[in-house]
């Protein structure tokens, strides 16, 4: 069974100039219309073997899109195709203030149990996170359009531990709905 | 078709008559089957005029099951034999069970391993072959109305299930003797039924909540494209459970204890009843003493029913808010109702209240589902024209692997679109380890323990080396209708192992050939003629997609011996469709199938450069004026 030989990178795939900055709407367009051709549901009356091809070119084009869209994975992406494996790009250094940061967010995260208003307290924090993950995203934008990989990638290590702990921030939301 | 859409968008070279194929809702409470007739997509009644099949099976009688309101009418005589809300129980083992089983009076057989069974007159019944039952008699009303056998069905799942209730639901159809075109889940279909005429724009919320299950998902239509952003809910949790609090209070306020096993069935239909009566009205009296003789009449105001369901409602309210977050979206556009306990004005209420919009319930909530699968059926076997309609669909639950210390390894997390293929790569952890146990796990917890144990397999043949050195690539690939396969992949010696995974509370391929042969309604149709009709259809559209494929762009894409080697191919597979051998045409269609994989894949190239050229040229504009 031969696999879709894609030598096109996701940013080829798209038709779309490969930066971190993205015209997501023409993103959106041109995934729909990829799906629209290949997906196995097109497929659906053909034989088997064009089944089991629809499908791998179908997962290609939404594993494609899925590193595209949202910015995290984009700027991975970026990093990787620049020649940086994700080993490389964890091993960043990032600097002191920036860690304390961290822990002084997830301490106030910890201790969200025991506020009066926990839910207010909560949102205050999400804002927070989202804020300073803006301000990264900015720092990655800059810094890799300037060739700098190394500050692009240590950027990018810094939006790593802010998407994670506003993935834990949202757990902790459902958390507390859920009491 | 689509090979032929690759050729020329927008037509069709080989006209074909319309094909018959059906929409099927397969619900906890009531069943449904529905088709597109004449570009009208409608419900289709029994000869009596009803459209709702109960989903109910008693296995009393000494002969064939009785299904549908027969069935019903005898659950209060023999409640062990008559099973109903089925779907329950679907692809869930017997410790998962017990709790609902006992409830509803059923008895368990002892197995502990695979799927529950119900002891019956009948012998033990697993929830795949009472839902066969169920299949069968739509799949036989279909029949009757549209003249002919159907060539395929879109069988309805509610978005949450799992793996197991999937493949499950996918064996019921088989034993059936259904071609299912495609497992599709139920708030999407209903998506379908509302959005395709208006050609809406926009963030949509469907929220389903049947008689036992609970689904809420959120999808963006876009010029005819709907792409699921997430879905959530709960598997066991529906309008049963709202009988079953009305029961329980009836119970509480007459003192009524110890019931029978036919008497809770009277009891729970009896509030069923209830229920029903307080969505239109402000209280209901109801009389006991039918039930138990000499129980007191009770009254229940709609304002004590809402505080014994509010709970319930608000379960579900924190469903959709989670899911809004998945989605990354604020609001919603309109809101979508499905499913009969929506009818509850405190569900309206609450729903109207989470979203802030009025929900919309223009078609009615018994059968916009099996109506949206109707469309997608009409979709599949090709009898609307291409690019219509595409459902871009999301698996509810994260797909993982066990790895050291108990913990899951998330290889694929919920909400992602499907099909999908993810690989990741693992390492022994012994010097000279040669074996890889591998332990598919579904849900969202960090433990194995609290996560859905879907498949074990083993890798073998690993070459022994030092700890940490070899480096072996497991895949995942869920298709379309969610279902997954995985394979592992020693990659510094190319030593393989894969699994479709039969999810640990499923049936193996034996039991539901097993099944099958036992099955009487199939007994009495020619098995093998059946086999041969079905081999030789899918010979032909091999065949009529390669001549369709070869006239367009056989010159282009392939050179002359290339060429020369499928028409050979195309000669000898015509030949033995002259005959009557079963084996040969399949080995042929095989051969063949896979000599054409290239032209196949350099086509799907070229479509791919060709769908972006035509993105490029179009204005926004043109296409919104399509």
């Amino acid at each position: 069974m031969p696999l879709p030989d894609f030598t096109q990178n996701y940013f080829e795939l798209f038709d779309l100039p490969q930066a971190f900055q993205l015209d997501a709407k023409l993103l959106g367009e041109r995934y729909r219309q990829l799906q629209r051709d290949l997906h196995p549901d097109r497929f659906a009356s053909a034989a088997a073997h064009e089944r089991r091809i629809a499908i791998q070119y179908s997962a290609y084009v939404n594993e494609a899109y899925a590193a595209l869209k949202a910015p995290l994975p984009r700027a991975e992406y970026l990093l990787q195709l620049a020649g940086m494996s994700r080993e490389e790009i964890s091993k960043q250094p990032v600097d002191g203030g920036f860690l304390m940061e961290q822990m002084e967010l997830r301490e106030k995260l910890e201790s969200l149990p025991d506020m009066v208003d926990p839910e207010t307290a909560l949102d205050h924090l999400v804002v927070e996170i989202t804020g300073d993950l803006a301000a990264h995203r900015a720092e990655f934008e800059a810094a890799f359009d300037a060739g700098g990989l190394k500050a692009a990638a240590s950027a990018c290590v810094k939006m790593q531990y802010l998407d994670k702990l506003l993935s834990e921030a949202e757990q902790a939301e459902s958390d507390l709905l859920d009491n | 078709m689509a090979l032929l859409k690759i050729a020329e968008p927008g037509q069709s070279p080989m006209p074909h008559q319309t094909r018959r194929a059906v929409g099927i809702d397969l619900g906890t409470t009531n069943s449904l089957v529905a088709t597109v007739s004449g570009g009208r997509p409608d419900v289709l009644p029994d000869m009596a005029g009803a459209v709702m099949l109960p989903s109910v099976v008693s296995y009393a009688g000494e002969r064939e099951p009785v299904v549908g309101a027969a069935a019903r009418e005898l659950a209060s005589q023999h409640p062990a034999d008559t099973l109903v809300s089925v779907k329950r129980f679907m692809g869930r083992g017997r410790d998962d069970a017990a709790a609902d089983a006992l409830r509803s009076h059923y008895q368990l057989a002892d197995n502990t391993e695979g799927m529950v069974r119900f002891v019956t007159s009948a012998g033990e019944i697993s929830p795949v072959q009472a839902s066969a039952e169920i299949l069968s008699v739509l799949e036989a009303r279909a029949r009757e109305t549209l003249g002919g056998d159907i060539e395929g069905a879109v069988i309805t799942v509610p978005a949450y299930f799992d793996e197991a209730q999937r493949q499950a639901t996918k064996d019921a159809a088989t034993l059936a003797g259904l071609r299912v075109l495609r497992l599709l889940n139920e708030p999407t279909a209903a998506a379908v039924a509302y959005g395709l005429d208006s050609q809406e724009e926009g963030v949509v919320a469907v929220y389903d909540l049947g008689g036992g299950t609970f689904d809420i998902s959120i999808l963006r239509l876009h010029k005819g494209v709907f792409e699921v952003l997430a879905t959530g809910g709960d598997t066991a949790l529906g309008g049963d459970d709202f009988d079953a609090a009305i029961a329980g209070w009836v119970c509480e306020q007459a003192g009524l204890e110890n019931l029978t096993g036919g008497q809770h069935r009277a009891l729970l239909a009896l509030a069923r009843s209830v229920k029903e009566a307080l969505s239109a009205q402000d209280s209901v009296e109801i009389e006991l003493d039918a039930i138990v003789p000499g129980a007191p009449a009770l009254t229940l105001a709609r304002e004590a029913f809402e505080e014994l369901i509010n709970a319930l409602v608000r379960r579900t309210l924190r469903a959709c808010r989670r899911c809004l977050r998945d989605a990354g979206v604020e609001a919603v556009d309109n809101v979508v109702l499905v499913g009969g306990s929506t009818r509850v004005p405190l569900v309206r209420e609450a729903v109207e209240e989470c979203f802030g919009r009025e929900p919309l319930a223009d078609i009615d909530p018994d059968r916009v589902v099996a109506i949206g699968a109707a469309i997608q059926a009409d979709i599949l076997v090709g009898n609307r024209p291409e690019g219509d309609l595409l459902l871009l669909d999301v698996i509810p639950l994260s797909l993982g692997l066990e790895t050291m210390g108990g913990l899951v390894e998330k290889i694929v997390p919920r909400n992602t679109t499907i099909p999908v293929t993810r690989a990741q790569e693992f390492t022994t952890f012994k010097d000279g380890q040669t074996a890889l146990a591998l332990h598919i796990v579904q849900g969202e917890r960090e433990l194995v323990s609290d996560a859905r144990s879907l498949a074990r397999f083993e890798l073998h043949g690993i070459p022994p080396m030092a700890a940490g050195a070899a480096r072996i690539l497991v895949t995942f690939q869920v298709d379309a209708d969610g279902l997954l396969q995985v394979s592992a992949r020693e990659e510094t010696t190319g030593v393989e192992s894969s699994v479709t995974v039969k999810p640990s509370f499923g049936l193996s391929e034996d039991q539901v050939a097993e099944m099958l042969q036992a099955s009487f309604s199939h007994a009495a149709q020619d098995k093998s003629a059946r086999q041969l009709a079905e081999q030789k259809l899918e010979a032909q559209q091999l065949l009529q997609g390669l001549d369709a494929a070869l006239a367009a762009d056989g010159a282009e894409l392939l050179d002359e011996s290339e060429c020369g080697a499928l028409h050979a191919g195309m000669h000898q597979l015509r030949e033995l469709l002259e005959g009557e051998d079963i084996g040969a045409i399949r080995e042929a269609t095989a051969t063949l199938g896979r000599a054409s994989e290239t032209f196949a894949a350099r086509r799907m190239d070229r479509s791919i450069r060709k769908a972006l050229a035509g993105v490029s040229l179009e204005s926004l504009d043109n296409e919104v004026g399509e």
